[in-house]
C-alpha cells in the first residue's frame, strides 16, 4: 500500500476550527474570569476565520480529494459550509443576550457550538461512509448537549433525552445500512460504492436493505415525516439560540448527507429511492402544513413549517431522477440546494425574531407574544412580515423562487401531481404564516415594553430579513452560485 | 424605457408621502400626486406608438433560468387600462385628502395606494407570464393593507383576511396556470401566445390551463361563487372601495380574460363557462344589490353584477362583444367611482350609510344630491348618460350571440337590466328625495371642494361620454384590437341608434324598475330569503374553522409527546421500508450453508434466551437485572468460544466481570427497585418481538450471503504485514490501529466524565443526601474478612504475572493490552473489595488520571514515531529481539501501542472505581474496624 502524505490544505478550515475549539476549551478552563467574553469573541473569530479560509480556497472549481479519497473538496461543500458558518455566526450573535440573561453564557457552550459546526463541516466534505458518520455524530452529539445546556430546566432535559434516544436509534439505522453496504462492496469509499451499485456488483437485496436504512437515517436528520417526531419537541424544548442552530446548519448538513449518499453513492438504485423520497416528501408537506396550523407556540409552528420545507428539498432531490437530459438533472439538484440554502436564511431570521422579543424570564415563544408588534416596533414588525411572507412563498420573496425552482424541476420531471399537491398544501400553509402577520398588525399588544437588543443584532437581523426581500428581487445571484456548485461537483 | 418608468414611479414614489406627511396633509397629497401625474404624462407620451400599432417594449432578463424577465409592453389594451388606473387614481388621491380624518396617518395611506397603483400598472403592462402573477399577488397584498387600514374595526380585519385569502389563492392558481401555459407554448411572452394558439389548444393540458386561469380571473373579479369577498372588503375606507373594488383591481380579472382571449376566447369551454358564470354573477349581484340598505353594500353588489356583465360579454366569443366589454369597463369605472365617492360624502357628513335611516338629503346637500343622482341614472342606463350607451351596445351583442340562440341569455340580461334600474332608482330616490330624515344632532351640508371636485369630474365624464360616445372610440378600438389580436369592424358608437329591440328592453326595464322601487317593501323579504344563502363567507369561515380543528385533532393523534410511541413509529416505519426493499428485490437464495450446531450450543442458546427473558421479566428489580445481564454476557462469551474465537471470549468475559462489579457497586447507592413504568405503548411487546425477529432474520440473511470475506484478507496478511499471528490483536493494534486509538481516547474521556459526574455528587445537595443516607440493612462488623483479605494479597503477584503474560503473548496468541488491562483492573478490584479503599489507595500512589494520560501519550507517540519515519500513522515494524537467557522474543512496535491501550483502559476503570468508593465513604461506609495491617493508623484516626 503506497503511502501518500495527505494534502492538509484542503481541510484547512476543519483543522483550524478543531484547533480553535480546543483553544476555547482550554482558555475557558484556565482563564475563568474572562472566559465568557473571550469564549464568545474566539468563537466568532473562528467562524469568521473559517469563512475566510473557505472563501479563499474556492477559486479552484475542480473536485479534489485528500486523505486518500476520504475527504473531498468541491464547490458544493464550500457553499454549504459558508451557509453553515453563517448559521453559527447568527446563532451566536442573535443568542448572545439570551444566554447572558439566563446565565448560560459559558465557555462550554462555545466549544460545543464550534464542535457541532466542525461535525457539520466534516459531514459536508466526506467522501467515505465512515467519515460521513463521524461528522454526523460529532455534529449531533454536540447538539444533544446544547439542547440540554440549560439543564435545570425540565423542558430542556426532556427535549434533549428525546433527541438523544431517537437520534441514537436513527444513527444506529444509518450505521446498520452502512455496514451492509460495506459488507456488500467491501469498501467504504463512496466512489467505489457508487460504481459497485451502478454496475450491479454485489447482492442487489443487500443494497436495497442498506439503502432502506440509509434513507431512514437521512430522513431522520432532515426531520421529515414519519421521522419527524423529535422535531417539534426539540425545537420547542431547546434554548432558542440552539433551536436556531438546529433549524439551519444540520439541515444543510443533511442535504450534503443526502446528496453524497443517494446521488453520489446510490444513483444506480435511483428508481428504488425515488419512491421512498416521494412518500417522505408528500407526507412531510401534508402533515407539516396541517400540523403547523394547530400550533400556538411559534417555535413549534416553525418546527412543523420546517418539516414541510424539508419536504420541498426532498422534492427537488427526487426530481433529479428523470429521463430528461443532463440539464434537467442539474436544474433539479441546484433547485434543491437553492431551497435548502434559502430555508436556512429564512429560519435564521425567524428564530432571530423570537430571540429579539425574548428577555429575562420571558421566552416570547407564543404567537400571541407577537401581538401588536407593529405598535411596539414598526420596523421589526415589517421585518417579521418579510420573513413570514418569504416562508409562505409569496411572490417577490426568496421563498417564492425557492418553491418555484423546485416545482419547476418536479413538473419537468413529469410529476405534475406532486407539484399540484405541494402548491395546494402551501396555500393552506400560508394561513399560519399570515396569522402571525395578522397578529402583529391587527391585534392589541399584550405588553408594551420596548425591545432590548444590541445594535449588532438589530443590524444583522434587519439585514437578514431584508436579504429575503432583496434576494427575492434578484435571486439569480444565489441561484447561479447553487447552479455552479452543483455543476462543478458532479 | 418609459414603460419601466411608468410602473416604477408609483412603486418607488410610495416612499415620498410618509416623508412629506410630516410637513402636513397637503404636502403628502402633492407627494402622492407627483409620481402618478408624471407616469400619466409618460403614458400619454406613448399614445402615438400605441395607436399606430407598434407598441413600446422593454425587456430586461431577470431570472433567465426560470423564464422570468422584466418585460413590459404598452399595447392598446394595456394603454387603456393603465390610463384608467392613473386617471382615477389621481382623483382618488385628491378625494382622500378631504376624506381621511386629521389624526389618521395619511402618509401611510398614500404609500399603500401608490404601491397598489404601481402593482396594478405592472399587471396591465407586463408581457411575461411570470411577471404578471407577481404583480397580481402584489395587488392582493397592497389591497390587504388598504382594507385593513382601519384595523381597529373587526370587520375591516376580517374583510381584509377574506379578500387576501380568496384573491391570493386565486393568484396562485393563476400562477400555476400561466406556468403550464408557458411550458406548453414554449414561450413566456404574453404577446407571442396568440401566434401559438393551435399548439396550446392541441395540448392535453389545455383544459387544466384554462381552468386555472379562469379561477384566477374569477376570484379577482368577484365572480360567482367567489363573489362574496368583495362586499366584505367594503369595510375599507371609501376611497379604497372606489379605487380598488370598483374601478381598478377587480377589473384585473377582466383584463386577464381579455388578454388570453386570442388563445381561448373562441373555444366551446370558454364560451360556456365564461358566459355562464358571468350571467349568473350578473343576476345574483343585481338581485342582492336591490335589497341592501347599506349604501356601500348596495354599490358592492351592483359592482359584482356589472363585473358579471363584462365577463359575460367577454365570454360571447365575438370580437365586437370584446369591444362592448371594453366600453362598459370604461363607463362603469366612471359612474361607479363617482357613486362611491358620493356615498363617501354622505357617510362623511351624516356618519350613516343606511337607506332606512336617511332620506331627503337633497334639501341639505343639493350639490351632492345632484352628482349622485346623475351617476345613479347612468348606472340605471338612462339616456343621455354613458351607462345607456354601453348598455345598448351590450344588448346588441347579446342578441347577436351565436351561443344559446341569443334568446335565453337575452331574457337573463333583460331581467338584470330591470333589477339594475331598480336598485339605481332606489339609491337616489330613497337617499336624496322624500321627507328629510337625519341622525340626531347632525346637520350635514355640502362638503368642501376637495370632496366634491373629484366626483364632479367623473360626472362630467359621464355626461360627455353619454352625449358624444365616439370620443372614446379610438381608445376602445385600440384596446379591443390588442385584445382580440386583429382589427375588426368595430360597432359605431352613438347615443341614438334608432328604435330597436334594445331600446324596448331599456324602456321596459325603466318602467318595471320604477314599479319595483314603488313596491319595495313587499318584495324585499321574499327575495332576500332566496338570495342570501349564496353568501360564501360562511362557507369560507367554517372551512377555516374545520381546518384548524382538524389540525388540532391530527396533532393530538400523531404527536402525543410520548417517547416510547415515537420510537415505535420509527421502528415500524423502518421495517416497512425494509419490506418495501424486499418486495422490490428479486428474491433471495442463501449462498452459504449454515454452520453446524451441536447440542451444547443449543443448551447455551437456551440459557441465553432464558436469561434475556428473565431480564425482561425482572427489569425493574435492579439487582437481579444486573446479574442476569451478566449471565447473558457470559453466554455470549461462550458463544465466541464455540465459534473458535478465544480472544473475543476472553475479552468478553473480562469486560463482563468488570462491568458487573462496577454496576453492583453503583447499585449500592440506588433504590433496590425501579418504579413500574407509567404507561407502556400499546402493542409494544408485539412490536419488540417483531423488530427483534426481523433484525435477527436480517443478520441471518446477511451471514448466509456470499460477499468478499474479510477474514481471509486478515488471515493472509496478519503475519506478513502485522508481524503477529493473533489476528484479532493485529487488527486492533495495526490494521485498525487508528480506530483503537480513537476508542481509547473516548474511553479516557468517558472516565473523565464519570469523574466529573461523581465528583459533582460529592458537593452541595448531593453530599447532604449521601450523609443523611442510611443502609437499608444491617452490616456485618467485619466487612473485610481476614481470610479473604489474606488470600487476595497473596493472589496479587500471581495476577500481575498473569497480566504480564497475557500482555506479551497478545500479539501471537489470545491476549493483548485490552484484556491485560481488564485483568489488571480486576486484580485491584479484588484488593479493594477485600481490604477496602484506603488500604488499596494507600499503595497505589499514581493517580488514575495519570494512567489515562500516559496511556494515550504512549499510544500516540508510537503512532507518531511511524510518521516520523515516513510511514503512515501507526504503521508497525516488527522483528525479533534476542534476550540472553530467554532466547528470541518476537517484538513489534505495535506492542508500544498495546501498552498505551493497557494503561488507558486500566486508568479508566480505576478512576471509576475510586470515585464510587469515595461516594461510599461519604455515605458513612467507613473502613472495617478490624484492621489487619500493622502499618495502618489507629482506628480512632480519620481515614482519608
Amino acid at each position: 500500500m503506497e503511502f501518500e502524505r495527505p494534502d492538509f490544505s484542503l481541510a484547512a478550515a476543519e483543522i483550524f476550527v478543531a484547533v480553535m475549539a480546543l483553544v476555547v476549551m482550554v482558555t475557558g478552563t484556565f482563564l475563568r474570569r474572562i472566559s465568557r467574553e473571550l469564549g464568545y469573541a474566539l468563537a466568532q473569530l473562528t467562524v469568521i476565520g473559517a469563512a475566510f479560509i473557505t472563501v479563499f480556497s474556492v477559486d479552484d472549481p475542480t473536485v479534489r480529494y485528500t486523505f486518500g479519497t476520504m475527504y473531498v473538496s468541491d464547490w458544493l461543500g464550500q457553499v454549504l459550509k459558508l451557509f453553515i458558518y453563517l448559521s453559527v455566526f447568527a446563532s451566536l450573535l442573535y443568542g448572545r443576550l439570551y444566554l447572558i440573561e439566563r446565565r448560560l453564557e459559558k465557555a462550554e457552550y462555545y466549544v460545543l457550538m464550534l464542535l457541532s459546526m466542525l461535525g457539520a463541516m466534516i459531514l459536508v466534505s466526506a467522501n467515505n461512509l465512515l467519515v460521513l458518520y463521524l461528522g454526523l455524530e460529532m455534529m449531533t452529539l454536540a447538539l444533544y448537549a446544547l439542547v440540554a445546556f440549560d439543564r435545570d430546566n425540565g423542558l430542556r432535559s426532556e427535549a434533549a433525552i428525546k433527541y438523544f434516544v431517537l437520534g441514537a436509534i436513527s444513527s444506529g439505522l444509518l450505521l446498520y445500512g452502512m455496514s451492509m453496504i460495506y459488507g456488500a462492496t467491501g469498501s467504504l469509499d463512496l466512489g467505489v460504492v457508487g460504481q459497485a451499485v451502478s454496475l450491479g456488483a454485489g447482492d442487489e437485496l443487500v443494497f436495497k436493505f442498506g439503502l432502506a436504512f440509509l434513507v431512514a437515517g437521512i430522513a431522520f436528520k432532515f426531520g421529515v415525516v414519519p421521522f419527524h417526531m423529535w422535531v417539534a419537541d426539540v425545537y420547542h424544548g431547546a434554548p432558542t439560540p440552539v433551536t436556531l442552530l438546529i433549524s439551519s446548519a444540520p439541515k444543510l448538513a443533511a442535504f450534503a448527507l443526502a446528496v453524497r449518499l443517494l446521488v453520489g453513492g446510490f444513483f444506480g438504485l435511483a428508481e428504488t429511492w425515488q419512491p421512498m423520497l416521494m412518500l417522505l416528501a408528500v407526507a412531510s408537506i401534508v402533515l407539516g402544513n396541517l400540523a403547523a396550523i394547530a400550533q400556538s407556540n411559534i417555535k413549534r409552528m416553525l418546527a412543523y413549517s420546517g418539516i414541510s420545507h424539508m419536504g420541498f428539498v426532498l422534492l427537488g432531490l427526487l426530481a433529479g431522477v428523470t429521463d430528461g437530459g443532463h440539464q434537467q438533472v442539474f436544474n433539479a439538484y441546484s433547485s434543491a440546494l437553492f431551497y435548502a440554502v434559502s430555508y436556512a436564511l429564512m429560519s435564521l431570521a425567524s428564530f432571530g425574531m423570537v430571540l429579539l422579543l425574548a428577555r429575562t424570564g420571558f421566552e416570547a415563544e407564543h404567537i400571541d407574544d407577537f401581538k401588536g408588534l407593529n405598535r411596539r416596533s414598526p420596523w421589526f414588525a415589517a421585518m417579521m412580515m418579510l420573513v413570514m411572507f418569504s416562508m409562505a412563498g409569496i411572490p417577490f420573496f426568496l421563498g417564492f423562487f425557492a418553491k418555484f425552482a423546485v416545482l419547476e424541476a418536479v413538473v419537468s420531471a413529469g410529476h405534475t401531481w406532486l407539484a399540484v399537491l405541494a402548491v395546494i398544501m402551501s396555500v393552506i400553509g400560508a394561513y399560519y404564516y399570515l396569522r402571525v402577520v395578522k397578529v402583529m398588525y391587527f391585534d392589541e399588544p399584550m405588553d408594551r415594553t420596548a425591545l432590548i437588543a444590541s445594535s449588532e443584532t438589530r443590524v444583522l437581523l434587519s439585514a437578514n430579513a431584508l436579504t429575503l426581500a432583496v434576494a427575492g428581487l434578484m435571486p439569480q445571484g444565489l441561484m447561479a452560485v447553487c447552479g455552479y456548485a452543483v455543476l462543478t461537483s458532479f | 424605457m418609459s414603460a419601466s418608468a411608468i410602473v416604477a414611479l408609483p412603486l418607488l414614489g410610495a416612499i415620498l408621502p410618509p416623508l412629506f406627511a410630516r410637513a402636513g396633509r397637503t404636502p403628502a397629497l402633492l407627494a402622492a400626486l407627483a409620481p402618478s401625474v408624471v407616469a400619466l404624462l409618460l403614458l400619454w407620451g406613448q399614445a402615438a406608438s400605441v395607436f399606430s400599432g407598434v407598441p413600446e417594449e422593454v425587456r430586461v432578463p431577470w431570472v433567465p433560468a426560470l423564464g422570468l424577465e422584466w418585460a413590459l409592453r404598452i399595447d392598446g389594451l394595456g394603454f387603456f387600462f393603465a390610463s384608467l388606473i392613473l386617471a382615477i387614481g389621481i382623483l382618488i388621491f385628491i378625494y382622500s385628502r378631504g376624506y381621511l380624518a386629521g389624526n389618521e396617518p395619511i402618509g401611510t395611506f398614500y404609500a399603500y395606494l401608490l404601491l397598489f397603483q404601481g402593482a396594478m400598472l405592472g399587471v396591465v403592462l407586463a408581457d411575461n407570464l411570470l411577471l404578471l402573477p407577481v404583480f397580481w399577488e402584489l395587488t392582493s397584498l397592497s389591497s390587504f393593507l388598504l382594507i385593513g387600514f382601519w384595523c381597529h374595526l373587526p370587520d375591516g380585519r376580517r374583510g381584509a383576511r377574506l379578500a387576501l385569502a380568496i384573491t391570493g389563492a386565486g393568484g396562485l392558481a393563476l400562477l400555476a396556470g400561466l406556468i403550464l401555459l408557458g411550458e406548453v407554448a414554449g414561450t413566456y411572452r404574453l404577446s407571442e401566445l396568440a401566434a401559438r394558439q393551435e399548439l396550446i389548444l392541441a395540448s392535453p393540458l389545455a383544459p387544466a390551463i384554462l381552468t386555472l386561469i379562469l379561477l384566477g380571473a374569477f376570484t379577482k373579479s368577484a365572480q360567482f361563487p367567489f363573489h362574496f369577498w368583495l362586499p366584505h372588503a367594503m369595510a375599507a375606507p371609501t376611497p379604497v372601495s372606489a379605487y380598488l373594488h370598483s374601478a381598478t383591481m377587480v377589473k384585473a380579472g377582466l383584463y386577464l380574460l381579455a388578454r388570453v382571449w386570442p388563445v381561448f376566447g373562441q373555444t366551446d369551454a370558454w364560451v360556456v363557462w365564461v358566459t355562464g358564470i358571468g350571467a349568473a354573477t350578473m343576476l345574483l349581484g343585481a338581485t342582492i344589490a336591490l335589497f341592501k340598505d347599506d349604501l356601500k353594500a348596495l354599490l358592492a353588489y351592483s359592482t359584482v353584477s356589472h363585473l358579471g356583465l363584462v365577463t359575460m360579454l367577454l365570454g360571447l366569443g365575438t370580437p365586437t362583444a370584446v369591444f362592448a366589454a371594453m366600453l362598459h369597463v370604461l363607463m362603469h369605472a366612471t359612474f361607479k367611482a363617482a357613486l362611491f365617492m358620493n356615498t363617501g360624502i354622505v357617510d362623511h357628513e351624516t356618519g350613516l350609510r343606511d337607506l332606512r335611516r336617511l332620506s331627503g338629503l337633497a334639501k341639505v346637500m343639493p350639490l351632492t344630491a345632484g352628482l349622485g343622482t346623475l351617476a345613479a341614472l347612468s348606472m340605471a342606463g338612462v339616456p343621455p348618460l354613458n351607462g345607456f350607451v354601453s348598455k345598448e351596445a351590450m344588448l346588441v351583442e347579446v342578441l347577436a350571440a351565436r351561443w344559446g340562440g341569443g334568446w335565453p341569455l337575452w331574457g337573463l340580461v333583460g331581467l338584470a337590466a330591470i333589477l339594475s334600474a331598480a336598485y339605481a332608482f332606489r339609491y337616489f330616490s330613497a337617499l336624496f328625495f322624500g321627507p328629510l330624515r337625519l341622525p340626531e344632532g347632525r346637520i350635514p351640508h355640502d362638503p368642501p371642494a376637495l370632496l366634491w371636485g373629484p366626483p364632479l369630474v367623473l360626472v362630467v365624464a359621464v355626461v360627455v361620454l353619454g352625449l358624444w360616445p365616439s370620443l372614446a372610440e379610438p381608445l376602445l378600438a385600440a384596446a379591443s384590437a390588442a385584445a382580440v389580436g386583429a382589427h375588426a369592424p368595430w360597432p359605431e358608437l352613438a347615443l341614438w341608434h334608432g328604435f330597436g329591440a334594445p331600446l324596448v328592453v331599456s324602456a321596459v326595464a325603466f318602467v318595471i324598475g320604477a314599479a319595483m322601487v314603488w313596491h319595495y317593501r313587499a318584495l324585499s323579504g321574499r327575495v332576500l330569503a332566496w338570495a342570501l344563502p349564496f353568501d360564501g363567507r360562511r362557507a369560507f369561515f367554517s372551512a377555516q374553522e374545520w381546518l384548524v380543528r382538524g389540525a388540532h385533532r391530527l396533532i393530538a393523534r400523531v404527536h402525543s409527546g410520548v417517547l416510547g410511541r415515537y420510537v415505535l413509529l420509527l421502528a415500524v416505519v423502518s421495517l416497512a421500508a425494509l419490506a418495501l426493499g424486499w418486495g422490490m428485490g428479486e428474491g433471495w437464495r442463501p449462498q452459504r450453508a449454515p454452520t453446524p450446531m451441536n447440542g451444547l450450543g443449543l443448551i447455551f442458546a437456551g440459557v441465553g434466551l432464558a436469561a434475556i427473558g428473565l431480564v425482561v421479566r425482572w427489569h425493574h428489580k435492579r439487582l437481579r437485572a444486573v446479574l442476569l445481564t451478566g449471565a447473558v454476557g457470559l453466554v455470549v462469551s461462550l458463544a465466541f468460544l464455540h465459534a473458535s474465537a478465544p480472544d473475543l471470549a476472553l475479552t468478553q468475559i473480562s469486560v463482563e466481570a468488570v462491568t458487573t462489579v462496577l454496576l453492583l457497586l453503583m447499585l449500592f447507592f440506588l433504590p433496590q427497585h425501579d418504579t413500574e413504568p407509567v404507561a407502556k405503548p400499546r402493542g409494544a411487546a408485539a412490536a419488540s418481538i417483531l423488530i427483534g425477529s426481523v433484525v435477527g432474520l436480517l443478520a441471518w440473511v446477511m451471514m448466509r450471503n456470499d460477499g468478499p470475506n474479510l477474514a481471509d484478507y486478515f488471515w493472509s496478511r496478519s503475519v506478513s504485514e502485522g508481524g503477529g499471528s493473533n489476528v484479532v490483536n493485529v487488527i486492533l493494534v495495526d490494521f485498525r490501529g487508528y480506530d483503537t486509538f480513537g476508542e481509547i481516547t473516548v474511553l479516557g474521556i468517558a472516565a473523565l466524565v464519570i469523574y466529573a459526574l461523581l465528583q459533582g455528587m460529592q458537593e452541595g445537595v448531593a453530599r447532604e443526601h449521601l450523609h443523611a443516607w442510611r443502609f437499608p440493612f444491617a452490616l456485618s462488623p467485619t466487612r473485610h474478612p481476614l481470610p479473604f483479605a489474606v488470600t487476595a494479597r497473596v493472589m496479587l503477584p500471581f495476577l500481575l504475572m498473569a497480566v504480564f503474560y497475557i500482555f506479551f503473548r497478545g500479539h501471537n496468541a489470545p491476549g493483548g493490552g485490552f484484556i491485560a488491562a481488564l485483568l489488571l483492573a480486576l486484580a485491584f478490584l479484588i484488593q479493594y473489595m477485600a481490604s477496602g479503599l484506603s488500604w488499596t489507595m494507600h499503595r497505589m500512589r499514581l493517580d488514575a488520571h495519570v494512567w489515562i494520560g500516559t496511556g494515550l501519550l504512549v499510544a500516540g507517540a508510537t503512532g507518531m514515531a511511524a510518521m516520523g519515519l515516513g510511514a503512515p500513522f501507526l504503521r508497525s515494524a516488527h522483528g525479533e529481539v534476542h534476550i540472553p537467557g530467554i532466547g528470541p522474543v518476537p517484538l513489534a512496535s505495535a506492542m508500544g501501542f498495546d501498552l498505551g491501550v493497557l494503561l488507558t483502559v486500566f486508568g479508566a476503570v480505576t478512576l471509576a472505581l475510586v470515585q464510587l468508593a469515595h461516594l461510599g465513604q461519604l455515605a458513612g461506609f467507613l473502613p472495617s474496624r478490624t484492621p489487619m495491617d500493622p502499618a495502618r493508623p489507629k482506628p480512632s484516626e480519620k481515614e482519608g
